[in-house]
């Protein structure tokens, strides 16, 4: 019945079909504690992420005020390539990693929006 | 003027700087609002 999915369609994130406008407190506290159950695991692989990323930024700039061809430039070069594989060995799963960082994030982002929504919300119903 | 090696690494080299060089949005915030008390004064419709 439903095997006839156009397979050009992008599948939603699961977390935009469960984390929907919240409409009471008790909802609220069941995304905060959502939300805080997958924190640390986020802030730990974010904080990894980032120190990769900053690894190699800083090689790709040293290799940008290098003339190609020059042996300082291929010493960048092979720093490159040595942190890549050590990067590979320490971490096999570096991709997955990667990739469940970022879904992390957008699905956290997402609960958190919903919650400042809400307490919006709320803080203007006082008035 | 590259060696071999280095030619062939070339490419390669450029590839891992472009994937690896992504960078990422600051790490999102706690939620720190307690909220866990509903205001006294407030009947929130159910």
């Amino acid at each position: 019945t439903a095997s006839m999915e156009p397979s050009s369609t992008i599948e939603l994130p699961d977390y935009l079909i469960k984390y929907i406008a919240i409409v009471s407190y008790e909802q609220r506290q069941n995304y905060k504690d959502d939300f805080n159950a997958e924190y640390d695991e986020y802030r730990a692989l974010h904080a990894r992420m980032e120190t990769v990323a900053r690894r190699f930024i800083k090689l790709d700039a040293q290799r940008k005020r290098l003339s190609p061809g020059s042996k300082e430039y291929q010493n960048v070069h092979e720093e490159v390539l040595q942190e890549y594989q050590k990067i590979k060995q320490s971490s096999p799963n570096y991709h997955e990693e990667k990739y469940r960082c970022e879904y992390l994030h957008n699905k956290l982002a997402h609960i958190k929006r919903l919650i400042g929504e809400f307490d919006q919300q709320q803080a203007e119903s006082w008035h | 003027p590259l060696d071999a090696s280095a030619s062939g690494d070339v490419s390669c080299v450029d590839e891992i700087l472009k994937e690896m060089t992504h960078s990422w949005p600051p790490p999102l915030t706690a939620i720190h609002t307690p909220c866990k008390t509903e205001p006294s004064k407030f009947p929130f419709p159910t």
